[in-house]
């Protein structure tokens, strides 16, 4: 079943098209990985997904219902939608409980019980009472997910959720966002300009190129056979480093 | 080894802070000192008739004018930051111009448009031809009035520091807010109110010491405050050492103000680096909705700053042009050189201060530069019969005579105003980038080449925002130099006291609206470096 379905939306800044007909179907409990270069639109549309930006053509459909067309709009804090800054934008006057329970209902006992939940799942029960300054990238990143992820929100939209971290961090801060994601069988849309953010966390990969998708499919599928010379291109670029490396090992172990 | 110079030089910040030190704390202490001098029966008759009314006064006019201040400030900046209407840019500065009337020249003009014949019930019975001795309004000489006029002049503190809080808040935190099931009214509540709660705050610290330290303006609507029962204990009962006695009472409770504010703001103390500089999108807003925000923000402009000025200019130029003779020059001149010398004085110590602190860190001397920051707290008359106290001593010991001197008020001012060039100048300097010091003395700079050479350039703008905030407080400080001015030397704000202290309040009209075109000349000049540093 289509848990969010995007039809041919359309936006534009300035008099430049930044949208161009952009349609996308998400399945419940699916990951897509929304990949391309800056500048092609991709934080425009969570925010039109989000209601905080209104589109200039299209409709956006949540579990089969229209929360915005040309006649409609559904505003945010209605559709019960969760999202992840690259920035974090933790509040900083809260602590990291308080945060988290920031837009949960409920009784007080349950917030707390459902906060403990999350923050266990993330490995970080330890800074429940810590203010965000004190906590590492990390961990403020962790936070941001699981206060997104605590009022059961119907889709989770991330935006570049795993950048300005370093390698190591990343690469388990994604395994370890999948699993619960996966666990939870939430729907999830993150955009990034990371192939390997795609690799390790989606079930499938979207490639939008000026406004529009240009390829989509399994993330295997999509690498094996990019469909023109840019989508390759990028793709090497992305992981250019690591098969250098592996033709040297390779030439000199031979 | 070495030397008896270079161990000298060595020793130079210390000695410079401990001068500095004992200049601007000395006269506090001696204050203090007042408690353990005997008590007379001045205090048995206080207390019994007068003491509980002078803090019952002081507290609900403090009280009454946060929230005046707190409304109109936090919602004008509120409207003026996230909203896009009709004159929006003009509101934006238009709304600092209340800053340039001080309360007591507001309160009188008040008087003259709301009294028994005053400008504004004549309009009201001519209008509608009622009886001409019919007060439409009700008088203003109360504490209601004086609310009222504090409000009115005192909510550009809040206005400004609110308006730099919110536009400082980034718009990811709200977007989020609003993901999180927030609705756009609630964010304001919720979310913008409580990140922007200890900027706030310390404009509402300001705005009650401004208040308490007020005695031009309860004067003149006679309203018995502890200000003013300083004044009156000292020359209406001719007791200074119980003036001096109530003084320090005054200060211990500013203290312990200040003492609980920090702490409170201790406790709810948060980092807003986290928080990213993506600004606010302002709502453009259509029809009613851009009209009231219009009307909105146009009633502090219309009667903190407009009503006013109409009155004082029609006083002025209808009865009293005679005024701008050869006095007026010369109280325009000892109040604009009183400004810049304080200004400079100020500026120059704080620049040294802070340049000293930024090369070698030190604890003990960056408490002392706090301690001679806490002036700002105090009101001007408690400083003033703590200077008094000083040039006593000095004469004493060296029989020199400073009572009565321009060195006397130079020297109250800074001790009462440092804290605002200090705010700016450390500002300044914590913009420049250590790594810039190291470059430049890897280069083969001495340290006082980089402070001529790099600092001072780059510290140009602050330097004149510092010098420019402490000019606007000079020209306008009533009660400190009402007591230290040398003999016939007249500022603006004293010839204006002057006259309304007689009921004159035409003749008050004339330095009055003098001291308000003098303020707007540093609001001015404020707003646009402000608005150009913003744009670089």
């Amino acid at each position: 079943m289509n848990k969010l379905k995007l039809d041919r939306i359309t936006h534009s800044y300035s008099g430049k098209k930044i949208l161009d007909n952009l349609s996308l179907e998400i399945l419940e409990g699916e990951i897509v990985c929304l990949i391309g270069e800056s500048g092609t639109g991709k934080t425009t549309l969570l925010r039109i997904i989000a209601g905080l930006e209104r589109q200039e053509g299209g409709s956006v459909l949540l579990d089969n219902e229209i929360i915005s067309n040309q006649s409609s709009h559904l505003e945010t804090h209605k559709r019960n939608i969760g999202l992840v800054l690259q920035e974090r934008a933790l509040f900083p006057h809260l602590n990291v409980l308080e945060n988290i329970i920031f837009g949960m209902d409920g009784t007080k006992e349950e917030k707390i019980n459902r906060c403990d939940e999350l923050l266990s799942l993330f490995k970080i029960l330890k800074y429940k009472n810590s203010f965000p300054h004190s906590l590492s990238g990390g961990e403020q990143q962790r936070v941001a997910l699981a206060r997104a992820l605590a009022p059961n929100p119907k889709i989770i939209l991330m935006d570049e959720p795993f950048n300005g971290l370093d390698r190591a961090l990343k690469f388990s801060l994604r395994i370890d966002t999948k699993k619960i994601l996966k666990q939870n069988n939430t729907t999830a849309l993150i955009v990034s300009h990371d192939f390997n953010d795609g690799l390790t966390c989606a079930d499938k990969l979207a490639i939008v190129s000026e406004g529009r998708i240009t390829q989509i499919g399994k993330p295997k599928d999509v690498v094996l056979n990019p469909l023109n010379k840019d989508i390759k291109k990028q793709f090497i670029c992305e992981t250019g480093d690591m098969l250098y490396w592996k033709s040297v090992i390779e030439s000199e172990t031979t | 080894m070495k030397s008896i110079i270079e161990k000298t030089l060595e020793k130079l910040p210390i000695l410079f802070f401990t001068f500095i030190s004992l200049i601007f704390l000395t006269p506090i202490i001696l204050i203090l000192t007042s408690l353990f001098q005997g008590y007379s029966d001045s205090w048995q008759h206080l207390f019994q008739t007068v003491l509980a009314e002078y803090l019952t006064n002081t507290t609900i006019l403090v009280a009454g004018v946060s929230i005046g201040v707190f409304v109109l400030g936090v919602s004008s900046a509120w409207i003026v930051t996230t909203c896009d209407f009709k004159g929006k840019k003009i509101f934006k500065w238009a709304l600092i111009l209340p800053l340039a009337i001080p309360p007591y020249i507001m309160a009188y003009a008040f008087t003259g448009l709301f009294d028994s014949g005053g400008t504004m019930n004549n309009v009201v019975n001519s209008i509608f031809n009622i009886d001409e001795n019919y007060n439409f309004f009700p008088s203003v000489r109360n504490l209601g009035g004086a609310i009222t006029i504090f409000s009115f002049t005192l909510y550009p503190y809040v206005y400004l520091i609110a308006q730099t809080a919110f536009t400082n808040q980034s718009r990811d935190v709200f977007d989020i807010a609003r993901t999180l099931g927030l609705s756009k009214k609630s964010t304001f509540y919720k979310l913008a109110l409580p990140l922007a709660r200890p900027s706030i705050i310390a404009g509402l610290m300001i705005v009650a010491m401004e208040t308490i330290s007020d005695f031009g303006a309860v004067e003149h609507f006679a309203i018995p405050t502890f200000t003013s029962g300083i004044f009156r204990t000292w020359f209406g009962m001719n007791d200074i050492v119980t003036a001096k006695q109530l003084a320090a009472v005054l200060f211990i409770f500013f203290l312990s103000f200040l003492l609980i504010e920090k702490y409170s703001r201790k406790k709810i103390q948060f980092n807003l680096s986290l928080t990213t500089n993506r600004e606010l999108v302002p709502i453009k807003l259509y029809g009613l909705k851009s009209l009231l925000a219009t009307i909105f923000c146009s009633i502090p402009i219309l009667i903190g700053f407009l009503i006013p000025i109409t009155q004082l200019l029609y006083w002025t130029i209808s009865f009293n042009l005679e005024y701008f003779d050869l006095n007026f020059v010369y109280s325009a001149i000892n109040t604009i050189s009183l400004a810049l010398i304080s200004g400079i004085f100020c500026v120059s110590v704080s620049i040294i201060v802070n340049y000293l602190l930024r090369m070698k860190e030190n604890r003990p001397l960056s408490l002392i530069n706090k301690a001679i920051s806490s002036g700002y707290g105090i009101p001007g008359v408690v400083l003033a019969l703590g200077v008094l106290d000083l040039f006593s001593l000095i004469n004493i010991f060296t029989d020199t005579m400073l009572i009565g001197s321009v060195f006397g008020l130079i020297l109250i001012y800074s001790i009462k105003f440092y804290a605002l060039p200090n705010s700016s100048i450390e500002s300044g300097f914590r913009k420049i980038n250590k790594s810039v010091d190291d470059a430049a003395l890897s280069l083969g700079s001495t340290k006082l080449n980089l402070l001529k050479r790099i600092h001072l350039p780059m510290l140009k703008s602050s330097s004149l925002i510092a010098l420019l905030l402490i000019s606007i407080e000079v020209i306008k400080e009533l009660p400190a130099t009402l007591i230290l001015r040398p003999f016939n030397f007249d500022t603006l704000s004293v010839s204006a006291y002057m006259f309304a202290s007689d009921e004159r309040m035409v003749e008050a009209a004339a330095p009055s609206i003098a001291i308000v075109i003098v303020s707007l000349i540093p609001i001015l000049l404020l707003i646009k470096i402000l608005d150009r540093n913003k744009n670089e």
